[in-house]
Formats: structure tokens, sequence, C-alpha cells
């Protein structure tokens, strides 16, 4: 049930058809884990605190530096220094205080990953390398959790939604390692595409349709342009290849 | 009616701006030869080696992943092939 001030606090989500006080119950019994604190997870755990979920976990390694304030609209400049998920902690509290925010101060590996992501209702990929990103699908994939997933670079950007079992992941389309960058961006893009990812992690949770399956959204900031792409799911995928959604 | 290829941004420093390139050919691999023959400098920002693309190169058909086997994928007349990279920064 909602309370009072909630009802207040939603009113205008609440007023969308799609939404309802039953859509904003169900953001409120959800809980979200956001992997990464950086110029995606600013963007989407902003979105997804102000929107009323009532748990999310976030989980970053890294401090605050200089270079991170041009894309990392959680972290100020006096939080330089500071554990980004203590940094983000203080304001999205100040932003709803009714979410419950869980912080680790982790890097996300296989060892741990199970602790760290286990019992949440979506997975959001909010990092900075393809390697940890397969760590983290994987993980999803095996144990039936949506992903959303995000990548940004320069004024370039992506989402995609994987529903286990249902749809392509992330590996389908893998084709090796990647080398790890210091890549280039500006703050917008990952402004874009953490919105796209937050949205499309309220959709899911409130079961409305359309999600970004089997469908890569692209979006090119200097052309201004959104393109998408079909991808289907790979039979010989080697994380989720062999596996059918447990419903 | 010739392929159309869509080049990537970071690709069209290759290819003297052109945004799209139309070329002939009836399979990926020949329509990506024939713009290699346009614009040399091409073959080495997106093949690793001979019949291997970069694992950050993404090929997709009519809009749709020509992935895996995307080079031995048939083309016809009027079709569109996008070149992408992949991202992987957050």
């Amino acid at each position: 049930m909602l309370s009072e001030t909630e009802k207040v606090r939603y009113d205008r989500q609440i007023m969308i058809k799609e939404i309802g006080e039953i859509g904003q119950e169900r953001l409120k019994k959800s809980r979200v884990v956001i992997a990464g604190a950086g110029g995606l997870g600013s963007p989407i755990a902003i979105y997804l605190t102000a929107a009323g979920i009532g748990l999310i976990r976030i989980i970053d390694h890294d401090m605050v530096e200089l270079s991170n304030l041009n894309r990392q609209i959680l972290h100020w400049e006096d939080d330089i220094g500071k554990n980004k998920v203590d940094s983000a902690r203080i304001k999205l509290q100040k932003i709803n205080s009714e979410v419950k925010i869980e912080t680790y101060c982790e890097k996300l590996t296989e060892q741990n990953v199970s602790f760290l992501l286990s019992g949440f209702d979506a997975i959001v990929d909010a990092m900075d390398n393809l390697a940890t990103r397969y760590i983290i699908n994987r993980f999803a994939v095996e144990n039936n959790i949506p992903f959303f997933h995000g990548a940004v670079r320069g004024f370039e950007g992506r989402a995609m939604t994987i529903l286990p079992g249902k749809t392509a992941c992330l590996r389908c389309m893998y084709r090796g390692d990647i080398p790890q960058e210091k890549f280039p961006v500006i703050g917008v893009t990952p402004g874009i595409i953490g919105t796209i990812q937050a949205t499309e992690v309220i959709k899911y949770l409130i079961g409305i349709d359309n999600l970004l399956i089997n469908r890569l959204l692209l979006f090119n900031g200097l052309t201004m342009q959104f393109q998408e792409f079909r991808v289907l799911k790979n039979p010989d995928c080697d994380h989720c290849g062999s596996i059918s959604r447990k419903e | 009616m010739p392929v159309n290829i869509h080049i990537h941004t970071t690709h069209r420093q290759y290819t003297d701006g052109q945004e799209v390139v139309s070329v002939e050919g009836k399979t990926v691999r020949e329509c990506l030869n024939n713009l290699i023959k346009q614009y040399p400098k091409l073959e080495k920002a997106l093949f690793a080696k001979k019949d291997k693309l970069h694992n950050n190169i993404e090929i997709y058909l009519n809009h749709a992943s020509a992935y895996p086997d995307e080079l031995s994928k048939s083309v016809k007349d009027g079709d569109e092939i996008h070149i992408v990279t992949m991202l992987a920064g957050g």
C-alpha cells in the first residue's frame, strides 16, 4: 500500500495510465541493483530513486576523481577522494529518503558476483568495461534476472534489454576480447543512455510491453539520430545458448 | 541497384568523410572487398587478419545482426550494410 505522502510524491506518474497506483506499488516492492556509479550509473540511480524503487543497491569500487566530473553527475567537487558509492548514497537519500539505498565498495568479480547480485528483480549495467559486463551477463542469464545493458563512447551510445532465456543476451554477439581503453565521452551521452536504461527498468518492473528486447538501440549525438538493429538469440551462445528461462 | 554500406563515424576518416558508399557484391565479404578497393585504409580498421574482422566490428545487414559468419552472408541489390563499432564505456 502507498502512504498518503507517497501518493502525493508520485502523483504525476501515478496519473500515467500505464503506471497508476498498482504500478507505483510494484516499483515500491522492487529491488534493483546498479553495477557502477559512474557516467551511466549516475542518471540510472537518480531516476530510479526519484521514481520510488523500493531498494536500490549500488556497486562500485572506485573513488571520485576530478576527471570524472564532466559526466558522473552524482559526484561533485567536494566528493573528490571519497568512495563513489558513499558520494552516491548521500545524494540519492536527499532526492528520496523513502528509497532504501545499499552500497558496496567492491570490484565485481566472478568470485563475488553471486553475493552482490543475487535476489534482485533487475540488474542494470553501468560498467566501464566489457569483461565485467560479461561476468554480469552470465550471472543474469543463469539466474534468470533481467539485465539492462548500456554502453557509451564519445557522442555514441547503445542500450538493449535482456530477458534471460527469451531474448538475445549480451554475449550472443561475442566475437572475442576487446582491450579496455580510456574512452572519450561527453556527459550528455551517458545521460541519455542511462535514462533510457532507467526507463526500461521502470517499464519492466511495472509490466509495460515494448521493451528493447532483441533490439539494439544506437544513439549518435553528433547526428542526433537513433538507429535500431535486430539482434537474435544465438543458439551457440556460451552464456544463454543451452538454457531457457525458468518460470 | 548496388549495395549501400553505411560507414561508422570513426571510419569516415578513411572514406573521405563519406557516410554511405555504394558497392557491388554477392556476399558481405565481396562488398567489403570492393569497399576496401575504393578506400584501402579501411582494411586495417576493419580486419584483424584475412577473413577475420576486428572483435569490436559489428556488421548489420538490412538492420539485423549478420553475426555469426557475417562475411559469408548473401546480399542482393538494394541491401543495406551497416558497419558499427562495439562500445564498452560507461
